[in-house]
């Protein structure tokens, strides 16, 4: 039997009243959108993003530039998109490489998880997550630069010297994501 | 007591909630409401959806409360509430290593349910193992004599997508220091949005006992996922009655899938568990079918 069919009797809704939205735009107008001069066009923007769910995946780049927008509806709804939205095209490793060392610590740490869930494919990007390792502002970039890494894997191998260090460091947490990376990456 | 709760249990074997709640049973549920901030709130039809949810269960864990406002959760109870139920809520502190952060939230029935107030807190999380360090409070029932009255522990938690495995091993020692907490207190109900279904529950195999509600079908609002759970242990918890469910907010609101993801990218979980403490062994297994959803 139906779930409907186990709990209260459906609430009769009517779903062409207010407060409920129309259909979903094309996933480009919404890209576009995300940079509109008005907050409210970009909230709305990153939140039919949001629910489209991996559907979006070609908004990756721009969800993860819309983080270090400055209000605060655009943000939360950029974030719960991306952490549904899994892997990345391949094809934008290298648009996500140079948001790594972004100014915005959000923007710095999804440039890097998406890296991260690219595995191998984000082999070029070694330099810059080992660099987080050293130099981000923001510990929490940093300690996901090290799972990146692990990720990435033994295609890392160059991070290895920056693991080590990272491996050594006071912090618990970046200390075992480095040495869960170093194992990873083998060798 | 026994042959009691087992009536009960048989009761709730049956395939059927009824609409007012139950003598028998309470009925704990988890719900993530995705992004549970303002511009939700702004939605009218959206928050009766919400609060048409939450007026079936006697308890609700929230997962994603993510505003500045700390006026969310409180305007959603006033709205709950508007009907002359009597619900209230515990909310906890915003977490997350990003300054992106969600809150836990308890909204609970005061008529059928009351907290300790001093029991609720953030789990310790020393080694930074978890994103979201869950919120723990402690419950009992109001519907039976208090010193038979079912206590337990809930452990609101919501995984972190990207570190799944490593937040689930986290998770043993959470369950496992919560049943440690008081010694008076042997049931943990850990209860949220997993991000990960029973065959990648390999690392709870290790808590001796550990048995979890829902199996076997998707929680998210896409049906395409299992990611939302009520965990605990047996014997320890022989208060479950072995009823559980999904409340699918499409088929249940008759939303087509565009609106019932406005509503919430996952749908409500829930176990019935009987309202008084279940000494010994326990019950004997329940006869007939557990509900599922097909």
């Amino acid at each position: 039997m139906p779930v409907a069919d186990r709990v209260n009797p459906p609430p009769e809704i009517d779903t062409t009243m207010p407060g409920l939205d129309g259909p979903p735009p094309e996933i480009d107008v919404l890209i576009g959108r995300l940079t509109a001069a008005d907050a409210a066009t970009r909230a709305d923007a990153a939140e039919r993003l949001c629910r489209a769910g991996r559907e979006a995946v070609a908004a990756a780049v721009p969800l993860v530039k819309a983080c270090g927008d400055a209000d605060e509806q655009v943000r939360e709804w950029t974030v719960a998109a991306l952490e549904d939205l899994g892997a990345p095209p391949p094809n934008t490793v290298a648009d996500l490489v140079p948001l790594v060392s972004s100014d915005h610590a959000l923007v710095a740490y999804w440039a890097t998880t998406l890296l991260g869930r690219s595995g191998r494919d984000a082999a070029a990007a070694t330099a810059a997550l080992a660099g987080c390792l050293d130099a981000a502002p923001d510990r929490a970039v940093a300690e996901r630069a090290a799972w990146a890494l692990g990720r990435i894997g033994p295609a890392a191998g160059s991070a290895r010297a920056a693991l080590e260090r990272a491996a050594a460091a006071s912090d618990p947490r970046l200390a075992r994501l480095a040495q869960e990376a170093l194992t990873a990456i083998g060798g | 007591m026994a042959c009691c709760a087992s009536a009960a249990r048989a009761q709730y074997a049956a395939p059927t909630i009824p609409v007012q709640k139950p003598a028998g049973a309470i009925l704990v549920a988890s719900f993530n409401i995705q992004v549970f901030g303002e511009s939700k709130m702004a939605k009218r039809q959206v928050v009766e959806v919400l609060a048409r949810v939450v007026r079936q269960f006697d308890i609700v864990a929230i997962q994603e409360v993510r505003a500045k406002s700390d006026d969310v959760v409180p305007s959603f109870v006033r709205i709950v509430n508007a009907d002359g139920s009597r619900y209230h809520y515990v909310i906890g502190p915003r977490e997350g290593r990003t300054v992106s952060k969600e809150q836990y939230a308890f909204i609970y029935d005061t008529t059928r349910i009351e907290v300790d107030p001093a029991s609720v807190g953030v789990v310790p999380n020393p080694q930074n193992s978890l994103h979201r360090p869950p919120l723990h409070a402690r419950f009992r029932t109001r519907i039976t004599p208090a010193e038979m009255a079912f206590t337990f522990w809930l452990v609101d938690i919501h995984t972190d997508p990207d570190e799944v495995p490593q937040e689930l091993e986290a998770l043993v020692g959470v369950f496992q220091a919560m049943q440690a907490a008081r010694p008076d207190e042997d049931d943990v109900i850990l209860l949220g949005d997993l991000n990960a279904g029973p065959p990648e529950f390999k690392a709870f195999q290790r808590i001796p006992g550990v048995t979890w509600a829902v199996s076997g079908v998707t929680t998210n609002t896409r049906r395409t996922k299992t990611y939302d759970n009520l965990v605990f242990t047996r014997p320890a918890t022989s208060e479950y009655l072995g009823g559980w469910g999904v409340l699918d907010l499409q088929a249940t609101f008759g939303l087509p899938l565009e609106h019932a993801l406005e509503v919430s990218d996952h749908n409500p979980v829930w176990g019935a568990f009987y309202p008084a403490e279940v000494r010994g062994q326990g019950l004997p297994p329940m006869a007939g079918t557990v509900p599922v959803r097909r």
